[in-house]
C-alpha cells in the first residue's frame, strides 16, 4: 500500500506523543490498541479527529493483573458504561478474528465522545492529496495522518516524499 | 479445488472507487423531466434504503464469518454497500430530488421494521440464513431494479455509477455463491444445527413480517411503475440457477425454502400473495412507526458528500 500523493503532514512511530496539532484536522490511522493510546493525547491540541480503527482491541482503564478472561470481563464493562450508543459500541467490540488484545486506554472512549472526535471503521484503501479514501466512497479530509506503528500502512506503506 | 477468497480479497480493494472519482456536476442531470422525477422519486429512496439496510446485512455477516479472509470481504461488502447508497443518494441530488438540506427521505415502515429486526437479531441469525438471503435480494437488485433504473434514465453520470456499481455487485454475488458452497460443504450434523437455529421463532416471524411484505411492497410499486414481471423472474431464475451450479449449496435447507418462497414472489397468482403477502402489507402500514423505537446511529451514516472535512 502506498502514501501515494498525499501532501499533509505525516507522524509514524511515537512522533505523535507530545506534538502540538493546533489548528489541525487529524487523521488517526491505528488498530484499536494503539489508537487508545494515540488518540486523547492527538485530541487534547488538534482542531478535530477521525480515528480510522482498523480492527477492535479490548480497552482497560488500567492493566489489569490475571487471567485474561478476567481483563476482558472488566473490559465489557468498562465500554458499557462509557460508550452509550449501542452501534458504536459493537464498532468498538472485538469480533472472532483479529488481534482482541487487552490495551489500557482510560481516556479513550471519553475522547470519542467529543463532539470533535469521530470513530470511523469503513477500510482505509488509498491516500489523496488532501486526505484518505475510505471503502464506504468518501474522501475524509486531514490536514495530519498520524499511522499507529502496527498499522497496515506503516508496513506497507511506501514513503514517496515522508520520510520514516 | 477450494475457492481463493484470499486472491478475491486482493481484488476488492484494488478495485475500489469513490464517490470523489465522479463529477456530480457533470451534463446530463437536464435529462431528468419532472414527470420522469416525480416517477422515479420513491423507486430511488426505497433502492437508497434497501442498499442501506443491505449494508447492515453485511455487518452482521462479518461476525459470523467461517474465515478471516472472508469476515474482510464482508467487511469491504459493508462499506460498498454503504457507498451504493451514498452514490445513489448523490444521484438523487442531483436531480433535485432531495429537499433543500439534502436529507434523505424518510424509510417506509416496511424499511423500519427491517432495520428493527437487524438492530434487535441482526448479530444472532444464523450464518447459512442470512447468507442465503443476501445473494436473492443482490440477484433481484443487480438483474432487475438497477437494469429497470438504466432503462429509464439517460443520463450518463448515472449510468457511470451503476458501471461501478454492477462491477462491484458482480462481485458480491460471486463470493455470496462461494460461501453458499462452504456451507453446503458443512458436515451434515453443522447443517443441521444451522437449520435448526433457523427456525428460531425471532426468524421465522422476521421473516413472515419483515421479509415478506417489503418484498411484496416493492414488488407491486416497481411493476406499476413499467418493470416487466419477466424481469423479476429471470433475476429469480438467476438465483437458482447459480445456486444450482455448485455441488454443494444444495445441501442448505434455507436455499431451498428462499427459493421457493422466490418463485411464489414473482408469481402474482400464487396464493401466497392472496393469503399471506397482501394481507400483511396491509397490517404492517398499520404499524406505527414510533412504537419501533429509535434507530441505532448506523442509520445516520448515510452521506451524498464525496468529501467529509
Amino acid at each position: 500500500m502506498t502514501l501515494g500523493e498525499f501532501q499533509g503532514e505525516l507522524i509514524r512511530g511515537t512522533a505523535w506523543l507530545g506534538h502540538d496539532f493546533t489548528g489541525q484536522r487529524v487523521a488517526v490511522i491505528a488498530p484499536g490498541r494503539e489508537a487508545a493510546q494515540i488518540v486523547p493525547e492527538v485530541a487534547a491540541t488538534a482542531l478535530s479527529v477521525k480515528v480510522f480503527q482498523e480492527e477492535p482491541d479490548w480497552v482497560l482503564p488500567l492493566p489489569v493483573p490475571g487471567p485474561r478472561a478476567v481483563g476482558v470481563a472488566m473490559a465489557r464493562v468498562f465500554l458499557r458504561w462509557q460508550v452509550k450508543d449501542p452501534w458504536v459500541r459493537r464498532l468498538l467490540t472485538p469480533d472472532r478474528f483479529g488481534s482482541r488484545r487487552l490495551a489500557p486506554g482510560l481516556g479513550y472512549f471519553a475522547t470519542l465522545r467529543r463532539p470533535n472526535c469521530k470513530l470511523i471503521t469503513w477500510p482505509v484503501y488509498a491516500f489523496a492529496a488532501a486526505g484518505v479514501r475510505t471503502a464506504e466512497g468518501v474522501e475524509h479530509r486531514a490536514d495530519c495522518v498520524v499511522l499507529g506503528p502496527s498499522s497496515v500502512f506503516a508496513r506497507t506503506a511506501t514513503p514517496e516524499g515522508h520520510p520514516a | 479445488m477450494s475457492y481463493d477468497f484470499a486472491a478475491m480479497l486482493q481484488t476488492i480493494k484494488d478495485k475500489q472507487w469513490s464517490l470523489a472519482d465522479i463529477d456530480w456536476d457533470a451534463p446530463g442531470a437536464e435529462t431528468m423531466t419532472d414527470e420522469l422525477r416525480a416517477k422515479m422519486r420513491p423507486f430511488m429512496a426505497d433502492l437508497v434504503w434497501i442498499e442501506h439496510v443491505g449494508a447492515r446485512g453485511f455487518a452482521s455477516l462479518a461476525t459470523k464469518a467461517p474465515t478471516p479472509e472472508i469476515q474482510e470481504i464482508y467487511r469491504y461488502f459493508h462499506a460498498e454497500e454503504q457507498k451504493h447508497a451514498n452514490a445513489e443518494l448523490a444521484l438523487m441530488k442531483r436531480w433535485g430530488m432531495l429537499d433543500e438540506d439534502g436529507t434523505m427521505p424518510e424509510p417506509n415502515i416496511n424499511v423500519k421494521l427491517a432495520i428493527k429486526v437487524l438492530d434487535d437479531f441482526g448479530d444472532t441469525l444464523p450464518l447459512s440464513g442470512l447468507a442465503t438471503l443476501i445473494p436473492l435480494l443482490e440477484c433481484a437488485l443487480d438483474g432487475a431494479l438497477v437494469k429497470f433504473l438504466l432503462e429509464e434514465i439517460s443520463d450518463p453520470v448515472c449510468h457511470q455509477v451503476f458501471r461501478h456499481i454492477n462491477s462491484d455487485e458482480s462481485r458480491h454475488i460471486t463470493v455470496d455463491f462461494q460461501v453458499l458452497e462452504l456451507i453446503g460443504a458443512s458436515a451434515p450434523h453443522t447443517l443441521l444445527i444451522e437449520t435448526i437455529g433457523n427456525l428460531k421463532p425471532q426468524v421465522i416471524i422476521g421473516l413472515i413480517v419483515v421479509f415478506v411484505p417489503l418484498i411484496n411492497k416493492m414488488r407491486d410499486n416497481i411493476v406499476a411503475m413499467g418493470l416487466p414481471e419477466q424481469k423479476l423472474y429471470n433475476a429469480v431464475k438467476r438465483f437458482v440457477t447459480v445456486g444450482g451450479r455448485g455441488k454443494h449449496t444444495k445441501r442448505i435447507p434455507a436455499y431451498h425454502v428462499l427459493k421457493s418462497q422466490a418463485a411464489m414472489v414473482i408469481d402474482r397468482s400464487h396464493p401466497y400473495h392472496r393469503y399471506l403477502a397482501d394481507p400483511m402489507v396491509k397490517v404492517t402500514s398499520l404499524v406505527p412507526a414510533r412504537l419501533l423505537g429509535k434507530p441505532q446511529s448506523w442509520t445516520e451514516e448515510i452521506t451524498h458528500e464525496p468529501v467529509a472535512s
